[in-house]
């Protein structure tokens, strides 16, 4: 047993003979770091007033020798330590001396708490005190090194929220990140001890599940979630209603790293949402080539607006009343050398989503403005506008530049919005359309019947002209019910001074129904398919020529005659 | 306000498994735990089982009935729970814990009454009435449902 009295007076003693060794003596006493002395066999000879502040207690006498190392190479010991006993770390660094060993000794206990503290903090989701990214990529990985046994299996859930941003934008963030707190203490609630539980973030769950039988804990666990997650909040006074959905990957069937096994279960997540949300799904390797595929597309995408590979085409909407063209609708094309002629139905949402649907949506409005100008007669030229353009005030300004750029008259300029345009947060969007209406600029109501088809929102805004989805024009004349809802929209629009247009119009039948519901404008192929700008000068000319709708004849006119 | 008197109407749906005997059995302890968590924070107000369908009644302060509520959300022995009014109130409409048990058929008004001889039923005021009545024919509706 060390003893840090028995020598130590000698020791002094023998420093004190000389005067360098009083200097010496005096300078190791005062040094802030703790300081000893041992001989070979393990006593102390000397300490310094820190050391002794450390150590002196009685209590420490059996701790030291264990905190010193090893008795045994005590003597040509040179190492550096660092040792947590009785509550308290220590840094001891020995180095050998020609008799015995110099001790020194730091109390780090705060550093080591402090880098801790520190260590889970960086792994704390600071909002709902769950796990974070790091954290969950940690375990994940320390869990697939372990799972060489094949015996051993576990699913990593992806857990999303559904319509938490609506939430978050309408009741504000505060209301928002309190239901985040209720709804991370009811994923606690859900696992089970030694599950893993994360927040990445915003509304972005994760839950590594351990154990077997796979996949149908995963499965019961991902219902559970749906269920539990799904059930309506009260948060700080508010009835709250989300969704959620849950993607599983399976390990290590599904991947044999943290990053792909992560993504597969974002993938699985992605397609439970696109399967209409609150449902789970595994992940299939489907998926991942699906994805591989949607990224190639994203690829070309982001290079068709620089590759000018972007194209307008115009197609025709003639007035029933007049029984002349009054303008034309402008759709977006895509030609990519390799892919052909790409549907906007696969790149509009992909482009909503990748955020480039403003500058596409800029670059539409733009073009159509300026070969609209240089059309030969006055003829208005419609324009889609996606409700996602309406997210960014900017879209105001660029219809007012690309007006005053092309020096087009705006009557002549039409929007055509969908009635999504108009959900949710919807007061911003109004405004924008008010200023846009007061420059001129007429606003329609596109795709109308499909979705809401909610009166309010043709009440809300003093729509100009209301489109009827082709998809009702398309089963006539047989489909009584789709001639009856073409019929009430017609009559819809006549009683709110709305022009109707019909789309989709294929026939001279289907053309003469609805002029008989009461349309007062057609769009279709009959009139005329999409055509590119050089060929509109010819289509004009041949209407002119030959106009054969003056001699059409229809069956019952239709009952108004509003001119476009 | 949060803190203000706020009334809360739901039901959801039974998935406890069993018997009827077994079922009475495990609706009589979520009873007697609804009971003695509620006394603790001061929430009041009637609990209804029948036929396969929860219908409840709570009351009191703002924050208390969320924390109420979230403690009955995550009980897996019910589901696809329907919020029917969260409002605030000027007064208890059950101003003591209640309950009631309604059956379907004979033996279900037996089971009511054994429950009612056991606590004290007060649904006089008109209000507690209206909202005693909804969850009565929501029960009802339910047992029709389940009879068919």
């Amino acid at each position: 047993m060390l003893t840090a009295s028995s020598n130590a007076g000698a020791m002094r003693q023998h420093l004190a003979r000389t005067d360098d060794g009083t200097v010496a003596l005096c300078a190791l006493d005062k040094l802030s770091q703790a300081v000893a002395v041992i001989d070979p066999n393990g006593q102390v000879l000397f300490q310094n007033a820190a050391f002794g502040k450390l150590f002196g207690d009685e209590a420490w006498a059996t701790e030291l020798p264990d905190l010193i190392g090893p008795a045994a190479d005590r003597t040509d010991r040179i190492g550096l330590r660092e040792i947590t006993r009785r509550g308290r770390t220590f840094r001891i660094e020995t180095s050998a001396l020609p008799q015995g060993l110099l001790v020194t000794a730091e109390d780090v206990s705060e550093r080591v708490a402090e880098q801790a503290r520190a260590a889970a903090l960086a792994r704390t989701d600071p909002l709902t005190l769950l796990g974070n990214r790091l954290m969950f990529r940690e375990r994940l990985t320390e869990l697939l090194a372990n799972l060489a046994e094949p015996t051993k299996a576990a699913a990593v859930l992806a857990v999303g929220l559904d319509r938490f941003k609506i939430i978050n934008e309408s009741l504000g963030t505060s209301v928002g990140d309190a239901l985040l707190r209720v709804v991370a203490d009811r994923l606690r609630s859900a696992i089970r001890p030694g599950d893993v539980a994360a927040c990445f973030g915003n509304d972005q769950f994760a839950v590594v599940q351990l154990g077997q039988p796979q996949p149908e804990s995963a499965a019961a666990l991902a219902s559970r979630l749906v269920d539990m997650l799904g059930r309506s909040y009260i948060v700080e006074g508010h009835l709250i209603n989300i969704g959620a959905s849950v993607g599983i990957a399976l390990m290590p069937s599904d991947g044999s790293d943290c990053d792909q096994i992560l993504k597969n279960a974002e993938l699985a997540l992605n397609r439970a949402k696109q399967e209409g949300r609150c449902t789970y799904h595994f992940f299939e390797t489907a998926m991942d080539e699906q994805m591989q595929a949607r990224h190639s597309l994203e690829l070309d995408f982001r290079r068709a607006l620089a590759l000018r590979e972007f194209a307008l085409v115009y197609q025709a909407q003639l007035s029933l009343g007049s029984k002349q063209i009054t303008g034309f609708e402008a759709l977006l094309r895509w030609h990519n050398p390799k892919r052909g002629l790409v549907s906007p139905a696969d790149f509009i949402p992909l482009a909503e989503e990748i955020g480039l649907i403003a500058p596409i949506g800029e670059w539409v409005i733009r073009t159509a403005c300026r070969e609209a100008a240089d059309w030969p007669q006055k003829l208005s030229v419609a324009v889609n506008v996606s409700a996602v353009q309406f997210h960014s005030p900017s879209l105001v300004s660029t219809i007012i530049s690309a007006l005053a750029e092309s020096g087009l008259d705006p009557r002549r300029l039409e929007l055509e919005i969908t009635e999504s345009v108009l959900l949710g947060e919807h007061r911003t969007a109004l405004d924008m359309l008010h200023k846009i209406r007061e420059m001129g600029v007429r606003v329609s109501m596109d795709d109308f019947g499909t979705g809401y088809s909610s009166l309010s929102y043709l009440r809300s805004f003093p729509f100009d002209k209301i489109k009827i989805d082709q998809s009702f024009i398309r089963g006539l004349p047989d489909d009584s019910s789709n001639a009856a809802i073409v019929r009430a929209i017609a009559a819809l629009g006549q009683s709110l001074g709305m022009t109707t247009v019909a789309e989709g119009v294929e026939t001279e039948t289907q053309l003469a129904h609805v002029a008989a519901a009461g349309c007062t404008h057609v769009q279709g192929y009959l009139i005329g398919r999409p055509l590119p700008p050089e060929q509109l000068d010819e289509f004009l000319r041949s209407q002119l020529e030959s106009p054969r709708w003056q001699t059409l004849n229809l069956v019952d006119g239709p009952r108004k005659t509003a001119g476009a | 306000m949060v803190s203000a008197l706020h009334r809360l109407v739901y039901y959801s749906r039974n998935r406890i498994q069993g018997t009827p005997v077994e079922i009475t059995v495990a609706v009589d302890a979520i009873l007697a735990s609804a009971q003695r968590n509620n006394s603790l924070n001061h929430v009041t107000g009637a609990l209804i089982f029948n036929a396969g369908v929860f219908a409840q009644v709570l009351e009191g302060a703002g924050h208390d009935i969320e924390l109420t509520f979230e403690k009955i959300q995550r009980d897996p022995r019910h589901g696809d729970l329907q919020v029917l009014a969260f409002e605030e109130v000027q007064n208890r409409g059950f101003p003591s814990w209640s309950m009631a048990f309604v059956g379907r058929s004979r033996e279900g008004q037996n089971l009511f009454a054994h429950l009612g001889e056991a606590t004290t039923f007060e649904a006089k005021r008109m209000e507690g009435e209206r909202i005693f009545e909804i969850i009565s024919a929501i029960a009802v509706e339910e047992e029709v449902h389940a009879a068919w």
